[in-house]
């Protein structure tokens, strides 16, 4: 997809100035963080899983290259054929030349984050091959030429007025109706047709299983299933770090992605995908290709950032951050937003562009307390903030403002000196009200409210003197 | 070829250490795994059967559950459900034989499921107490489509096949000869989506109502 993370700045503005938006976000993280809370107090475990999960991938990754390996040995052995691509690009290039190969005319997609990273869509569309997105979200924002704005819930941005206005103009028999549950008939009845009419399926995985090669997915609407047996042929992507060793270990997982995405204790769907249809087989299909895909996830194996590949893609992180609370998912200009993408983003296209994503987080740490993987994600975006410094990626501003701080701050007399006539100043121009509606240098803060003007008795060093001396 | 040998020599220059040896790396995967009981769910003082039907008929699951004596019986219970639901007497029957040789009397079984399909039966290999789920294994006599297609979904489980946690069905599977068909699918309740203002909404685009019958004493 087209990335948009340069301009964060006036993306945000954009979004805070969307009253529709904040309502749709407001109704929404709310019930996922009160579902998730609920689960946690039905489930003491938890904690343990949790710990044994990040174990697991730590444990995959340090031998990510045996357990390709081992899951493309036995992908193959289920009748699979295996791809490895390095770049979109490469994997683009491998899914439309399959669909080529098999004169391809219609696509049904599940959602995967990983084919929205690789841009399947455009690359379908350039190939001439109509794409049809099954998930109810993706179906939304394909009929409104939106971008994803959640991992999960990639439709978060629009209420449900929103919905059943496009459903009116788009659907061949929509409802007249603005019920959630006349809408979701109204894309069933769409749907149903275009499943059956297919000549491929693309899905992602959730994760994949190194000693059956195995691919999984996991839906609540039972779509994955829908798209990926009628047609003759499906294809999977799928990053490589999506690696499990076996179900015994991917039985951890299951118990915790749900929980953590959506306060559930199992999605309503999981499935193992093991090759093509066997002899005797009634459905499913002839052929089934997976692509293995790089996109940068080796150099960040190769750095500080190993520990973020651990993600498995649940969405907790955002859900809880009150920055992406605030804006949605669309500021971040990315595939990935809140405080996962904050991470996956620069890493995945460059720092220069989407700087400003790990700057634009209070590092309030509630990312990692929901993460179920346990990902240290302050941590990350503080280490992608020191690698911006270093490489002269910060606004000079910035910069100089932390220089002339630094030379302030390294002359006690100095610090002090400036405080105490800051103080006078303020008190002065906040008069008898007491505060301040303009301040220079802060008209940030001044322009949308009043600034408290310091309490007598001085700098915080007086008062500190002061009340030693007592 | 070249994509693959690149992605693994960046790993391994990443790793930069000897490899070690499958059987090594088996055994370290396998002591990360402490004793499953650990991370389970606890719900010890249901049996799994009772722990199953709560599950099913719980606001999330949104099943209903009916019990029968026997398969001979358990047609009676598709009967009354197919009244009771103002449904035609008419079914899509995969080419199980434990199903097609029992009488129907006068319900219509057809193996010709449609897209729009309106009610399917099934018998599901095993269920789960945990999470109240039911396994599906895609077979010649059980094609994975009549459990997504209609819009009721009609499931037979044995009561001696419900098993307490996921892991039971891997030990078993295992133990089968570690044998992996096309699709396994782990059902839990019915079709839904929370994709519009996170409100939960039933029949998405598999199936909106799940009624289980379970057969026989466990």
């Amino acid at each position: 997809m087209r990335q948009t993370s340069e301009h964060f700045k006036q993306n945000v503005t954009s979004a805070l100035q969307q009253p529709n938006l904040r309502v749709a976000l407001d109704r929404t993280t709310s019930l996922l963080q009160q579902r998730r809370r609920d689960m946690l107090a039905s489930f003491p475990e938890y904690e343990r899983v949790r710990e044994v999960a990040a174990q697991i991938k730590d444990h995959t990754l340090a031998h990510l290259d045996h357990y390709l390996e081992e899951f493309e040995h036995n992908a193959i052995r289920s009748g699979a054929k295996v791809y490895w691509a390095s770049t979109p690009k490469e994997a683009t290039d491998i899914i439309v030349g399959i669909c080529k190969a098999k004169e391809a005319r219609s696509v049904t997609r599940v959602k995967s984050m990983l084919g929205e990273e690789i841009g399947i869509g455009e690359a379908l569309a350039a190939a001439g091959i109509e794409r049809v997105e099954t998930d109810l979200a993706e179906h939304i924002i394909q009929l409104a030429g939106d971008p994803p704005s959640h991992i999960v819930m990639p439709a978060m941005h629009k209420t449900h007025e929103e919905v059943a206005e496009l459903f009116r103009r788009k659907h061949s028999s929509p409802t007249e109706s603005d019920d959630v549950g006349d809408l979701v008939e109204s894309a069933r009845r769409e749907l149903r047709p275009k499943y059956m009419d297919a000549d491929i399926g693309i899905s992602g995985a959730n994760f994949i299983v190194a000693e059956t090669g195995s691919v999984v997915t996991v839906t609540n609407e039972g779509n994955a299933e829908l798209t990926t047996t009628p047609p003759k042929v499906h294809i999977v992507n799928v990053g490589i770090e999506k690696l499990v060793p076996t179900m015994e270990h991917l039985t951890v997982f299951v118990r915790i992605l749900a929980r953590a995405a959506l306060g559930m204790e199992i999605t309503q769907y999981t499935t193992f995908h093991n090759g093509p249809k066997r002899t005797g087989d009634r459905d499913g299909p002839e052929e089934m290709h997976i692509v293995l895909v790089d996109n940068r996830r080796t150099e960040m194996f190769d750095s500080f950032l190993r520990p973020m590949l651990r993600c498995i893609r649940c969405g907790a992180c955002m859900n809880h951050c009150p920055v992406y609370g605030a804006v949605g998912g669309h500021a971040y200009g990315f595939v990935y937003p809140g405080p996962m993408g904050s991470v996956l983003t620069p890493a995945m296209t460059s720092l220069k562009q989407a700087g400003d994503l790990p700057n634009a987080c209070t590092l309030n740490g509630r990312c990692q307390e929901v993460c179920p993987v346990n990902i240290p994600l302050p941590d990350l975006m503080r280490k992608l903030r020191e690698q911006q410094w270093r490489e002269g990626l910060t606004p000079s501003t910035f910069r100089h403002g932390l220089g002339l701080w630094a030379f302030v701050a390294k002359r006690p007399w100095l610090y002090r000196l400036g405080s105490r006539i800051s103080v006078g100043m303020m008190r002065w121009l906040a008069g008898k009200r007491g505060r301040l509606s303009v301040l220079p240098g802060a008209g940030g803060w001044t322009k949308y409210r009043d600034l408290s003007a310091p309490q007598r008795g001085g700098t915080f060093m007086d008062q500190y003197r002061r009340s030693k001396r007592r | 070829m070249v994509a693959r040998e690149l992605i693994l020599a960046r790993l391994r220059r990443a790793l930069n250490a000897p490899r070690a040896d499958a059987t090594a790396i088996t055994a370290e995967a396998d002591a990360l795994l402490p004793d499953a009981r650990e991370m389970q769910p606890k719900f010890d003082g249901q049996s799994n059967r009772e722990r199953f039907m709560e599950k099913v008929t719980s606001e999330r699951l949104t099943g209903t559950v009916d019990a029968a004596a026997d398969m001979a019986a358990a047609v009676g219970c598709v009967r009354n459900y197919l009244m009771r639901s103002n449904l035609p007497l008419r079914i899509a029957m995969p080419p199980m034989d434990t199903l097609k040789t029992l009488d129907w009397g006068d319900i219509a079984v057809h193996g010709d499921i449609a897209a729009d399909e309106a009610v399917s039966i099934g018998l599901a290999d095993y269920a789960i107490a945990e999470t109240g789920s039911v396994v599906f294994t895609s077979r010649p006599d059980s094609p994975t489509l009549y459990n997504y297609l209609p819009l009721h979904h009609i499931i037979l489980v044995e009561a001696d096949k419900i098993l307490r946690y996921m892991e039971d069905f891997w030990a078993i599977v295992r133990a089968d000869g570690n044998v992996h068909p096309r699709n396994i699918n782990f059902i839990t309740g019915t079709s839904g989506t929370a994709d519009i203002e996170a409100k939960n909404v039933r029949g998405a685009h598999g199936p909106r109502f799940m009624h289980v019958v379970i057969i026989g004493a466990d």
